[in-house]
């Protein structure tokens, strides 16, 4: 046995004990993305702080935690919160995970503070952002947030009758090669295109009819070429379009090209591709109270309705945005994150941007939909 | 110069056999039932070897990425299976393979342990190496096979390193040479961390030991750590060529992608138990001792700080020293290999400590000690089923054979929800997919650019691994990608809004098939990261190779030296008292 072993053993076991308090204390970065920002330290001496917290209950779905951490969870259930945050019927938001989220305050006194909650889900389709304005209010050395509660909407009983059109089509079987049909396409054309350029590339812009009496699955591709006549690069349009075009529908499209200029650009070859398809022309979506906000801050607003009987649990809003002389000049969209009920509204709201909503004079608003155990 | 021990009153050690046989009766039955088969990498592997099946000399597997080079990760454990696989089928081979990694380790943890502690203690180290916690975690939870394959190769080598650098014995420094180029060849990460948390001590070992009160000479170490530091760089540099210039050529730059084994596993209980508790065990009971033995025995102070290090780093993000000592490689490792590697380091200890409590209370701590082992092992092994990694269970077969007829091969596909079935798929099928399980080997933008995994656990990566998904699907075109098969209707809103149709059903309906009009046959990508056939002659005959050679030059019978090892190390110390457990 060597002198000086019992200090040695209890130096390594300080500074084991004194690393792994470090590492508690203020994580590195890896371990705080699983951690949230729960720290030892962790607390809710101000209203920030509190709302800080909840957010990171929130992002790592401790709904026990988060619950209980509300100053007035007695006028709700932990399944009533947890299903305000997730949505009552399946939805985008149901699976989401929150990304990131803002704490903005408002107004504070010594006993309560308004707070911003700004949370910003990552759903399958997207980022999508809901904000909710919270009360915090002190409670002893702590602050405790208020939940602004929205419970579920109830739908009274009533019958629907559903006599919307109805596409079938009669497939050769099982071993149908399902790239390539052995019926003549759908008659689709493109009404109007013309590229444009924006900070982050060039983007095409357009419309495109279903000119048939058959419903067509759609999609367009661009390929850019130079003056010489070479290939620059292929894009489709992806979700910036409405896929099912029933007869004589139209839809806008746009097609994204980052980090290509126009100068660039000699011309452009549109590739439209349509195939036939079983449709339906439920669900029926109407539009209520549309509204263009001019700039600053343009948008178009408005409210969906669904007027099916069934749950539509994504909607899909895209907005073609005209000037005085019936050209496109921007196509934006949204998707609701919240299921659609038979005939209770829902607002949307797109954002133009700002030097081009100058320009815009018109306006024309198509709606896809999913529903779950369907298609669109 | 300080003992370890006296061995004046100790029983005789457990016989190598008897520990052998300790190992058959608990890894062969779990291995005849393929229980590794529900790991996360365990088909991986087997899919690797699938292509060295087909293809030993053709690195370049099609089978993912739209094409990645098998160059970018070491081969030898994956063209055991293969070869024996023409024997026994892939799995079983796998098993094989896995089973003599298994028995190589006691070995190996006995012949390390040698160097530490007496015979006694290194038997029992081995026979603990058999129950330990980590390795069934790594073989039946995380499926490691290049791990655990890498690690017995180089214990095993590191007492030929010691007898090299201490007595400058020629055949000892052929042998350690050989164990060493062929552990490389069977994992890099392990020789390259191996050389400090296991290497370094052996160093500062033979810089301790004494013998008839002499040391070894200052220049002879010197000159001999650098002759064989130099020609063990310079083996491995040729034998992985193809992987050294693979990973000069495209090194690793993308994105990193989070870890639970990066986690602080005080702040995140749930991983603590999956990476410390688990792997540790009843160790961790231990741990007071290996500290305080470790520092009170000069001899054993090097071990005790090579497993102290990799301790702190094997406690991922919970210490800041991951972080510090391996910087960005901090961010693309996982963790659960060092803490493997410190348990490994801790058994010289673990044997001490079982041989002095069993001198002391004998049947009543035999009993207590095989109720800890049996209970480390089985939570561990027990845990595959507790935490699968495969959630639910389903069969692969039908979505193979849809793929692997009317020319649907011609194009790529994807799948959504299905896990890490996505290597047992690829395994199967002739048709190529733009996803995989191997993100070290992924050249594709849309994959490096976003720090998510595999596009099939999308959802799990949030924000990042659905980015990666969008650009895929955007450019479905470019990779000829028109199939995804998704078992998680999750993913269905993404896949109608972007203009994909429904268009079958498998498995009872619980797998859709989506497929995307107007999308040309797949055609050959990643061209410049093809290896030429000139690194695919290297790739399939010299990491092999150097195993075969190993083994050859491992059987040359050595002259023992047995009674100046037992008179150097542990004969004739009185420092601690029979029975004293700790001092």
């Amino acid at each position: 046995m060597s002198k000086g072993g019992g200090l040695f053993a209890a130096l390594l076991g300080a500074i084991t004990a004194t690393l792994i308090v470090i590492g508690t204390v203020s994580p590195v970065s890896s371990a705080s993305a699983y951690a949230g920002s729960e720290t030892l330290l962790g607390s809710s001496s101000t209203p920030e702080e509190a709302v800080q917290g909840l957010g990171d209950e929130i992002r790592l779905q401790a709904w026990d935690r988060a619950y209980a951490s509300l100053s007035n969870k007695t006028q709700f259930t932990e399944s009533e919160f947890i299903h305000d945050i997730t949505g009552y019927y399946p939805s985008l938001r149901t699976y989401a995970t929150l990304d990131s989220f803002e704490v903005i305050p408002h107004h504070a006194s010594s006993r309560e503070a308004d707070v911003e909650l700004k949370l910003h889900w990552s759903t399958v389709v997207g980022i999508s952002t809901s904000t909710r304005d919270l009360r915090v209010v002190r409670d002893g050395d702590h602050w405790k947030p208020e939940w602004p509660i929205v419970k579920e909407p109830t739908v009274p009983p009533q019958v629907i009758p559903v006599n919307y059109l109805r596409w079938d089509v009669i497939y050769r079987g099982a071993g149908d090669d399902w790239g390539a049909q052995d019926v003549e396409a759908p008659h689709v054309r493109i009404v109007d295109m013309h590229p444009i350029e924006r900070a982050e590339g060039l983007v095409i812009l357009g419309e495109l009819l279903n000119e048939d009496v058959v419903p067509a699955y759609v999609t367009v591709a661009a390929t850019l070429q130079s003056k010489s006549g070479a290939s620059i690069a292929t894009e489709g349009s992806f979700d910036k379009i409405s896929h099912l075009l029933l007869p004589k529908q139209v839809t806008p499209f746009l097609i994204k090209f980052p980090d290509i200029g126009l100068s660039q650009v000699g011309s452009v070859r549109m590739a439209p591709l349509s195939s036939l398809v079983a449709a339906s022309a439920d669900p029926v979506i109407e539009i209520q109270d549309q509204q263009l906000t001019p700039a600053p801050d343009a948008s178009l607003r408005g409210k969906l309705v669904n007027q099916s009987g069934q749950v539509v649990n994504v909607a899909h809003v895209l907005g073609t945005f005209y000037d005085k002389g019936g050209q496109v000049v921007w196509v934006a969209d949204q998707y609701i994150d919240h299921a659609l009920l038979p005939q209770t509204p829902v607002p949307f709201e797109i954002h133009i941007p700002e030097d081009l909503a100058r320009k815009v004079s018109s306006q024309r608003t198509v709606i896809a939909t999913y529903s779950s155990g369907g298609s669109q | 110069m300080q003992r370890a021990e006296s061995i004046e009153s100790s029983p005789r050690p457990i016989p190598l056999s008897l520990i052998l046989l300790a190992a058959v009766v608990v890894h062969l039955p779990l291995l005849l039932m393929k229980l590794p088969l529900k790991s996360y990498d365990t088909n991986f592997h087997i899919l690797f070897a699938s292509h060295y099946v087909h293809h030993w000399f053709t690195p370049w597997n099609s089978k993912w990425y739209a094409g990645f080079s098998q160059t970018t990760y070491p081969p030898l454990p994956q063209q055991w299976v293969a070869l024996i696989s023409r024997i026994v089928g892939l799995d079983m081979a796998y098993m094989a393979v896995q089973f003599a990694a298994i028995l190589l380790l006691a070995l190996g943890v006995y012949r390390f342990s040698l160097l530490w502690v007496n015979v006694r203690a290194a038997s029992i180290a081995a026979l603990a190496s058999v129950f330990l916690g980590s390795e069934s975690f790594l073989v039946y939870s995380a499926g490691q096979l290049g791990t655990t394959s890498a690690a017995p190769i180089y214990l095993n080598a590191l007492p030929y390193l010691f007898e090299w650098i201490r007595h400058g014995k020629w055949q000892s420094f052929l042998k350690a040479s050989v164990l060493f180029t062929a552990a490389a060849a069977a994992h890099h990460a392990t020789l390259l961390f191996g050389s400090f948390f296991f290497a370094l001590p052996i160093l500062a070992l033979v810089l301790l030991d004494r013998e008839d009160g002499e040391t070894v000479s200052m220049p002879a170490f010197f000159a001999r750590t650098a002759i064989i530091a130099a020609v063990v760089g310079v083996a491995i540099a040729v034998v992985l060529l193809p992987f050294w210039i693979a990973l000069i050529h495209y090194p690793v730059t993308q994105t990193p992608i989070p870890h639970p084994s990066r986690a602080n596993y005080i702040l995140s209980p749930q991983w603590g138990i999956n990476y410390f508790i688990v792997p540790y065990g009843a160790l961790i009971l231990a741990l007071p001792f290996i500290f305080v033995r470790g520092a009170a025995v000069t001899r054993l102070r090097p071990l005790l700080l090579g497993f102290w290090v990799a301790f702190l780093v094997g406690l991922g993000g919970t210490t800041p020293v991951g972080r510090l000592l391996l910087g960005r490689a901090f961010e693309v490792l996982t963790m659960e290999r060092f803490s493997y590697w410190a348990t490994l380091l801790a058994l010289p200890f673990v044997g001490l400590l079982a041989s002095e409590l069993v001198d002391r209370f004998r049947m009543r701590a035999v009993a207590v000690l095989t109720v800890l082992a049996a209970f480390s092992c089985a939570l561990a092994v027990g845990w595959a089923t507790y935490r699968p990694a495969d959630a639910q269970d389903f069969k692969v077969d039908s979505v193979a054979s849809w793929l692997n007829r009317d020319g649907h091969d011609k194009y790529r596909y994807i799948t959504l929800g299905f896990g890490n079935k996505i290597a047992r798929l690829a395994t199967m099928t002739d048709a190529s997919s733009v996803d995989g399980e191997w993100n070290s080997g992924r050249m594709l933008p849309e994959l490096t650019r976003y720090g998510a995994g595999a596009l099939t656990s999308s959802k799990y990566f949030g924000k990042p691994g659905l980015d990666a998904l969008r650009a895929m699907l955007l450019h479905a075109d470019d990779y000829g990608l028109k199939w995804v098969f998704v078992r998680d209707p999750y993913y269905d809103p993404l896949l109608s809004f972007a203009g994909w149709r429904r268009v079958d059903d498998l498995e009872d309906k619980t797998i859709e098939v989506w497929s995307k009009d107007g999308v040309p046959p797949a055609m050959a990508a990643n061209a410049p990261q093809m290896p030429p056939h000139w690194q695919g002659i290297l790739w399939g005959t010299l990491p092999f190779g150097s195993s075969v050679l190993a083994i050859f030059v491992v059987l040359i019978p050595t002259k023992q030296r047995v009674e100046i090892r037992e008179e150097r190390s542990f004969a004739t110390d009185k420092n601690l008292v029979p029975g004293r457990l700790v001092s």
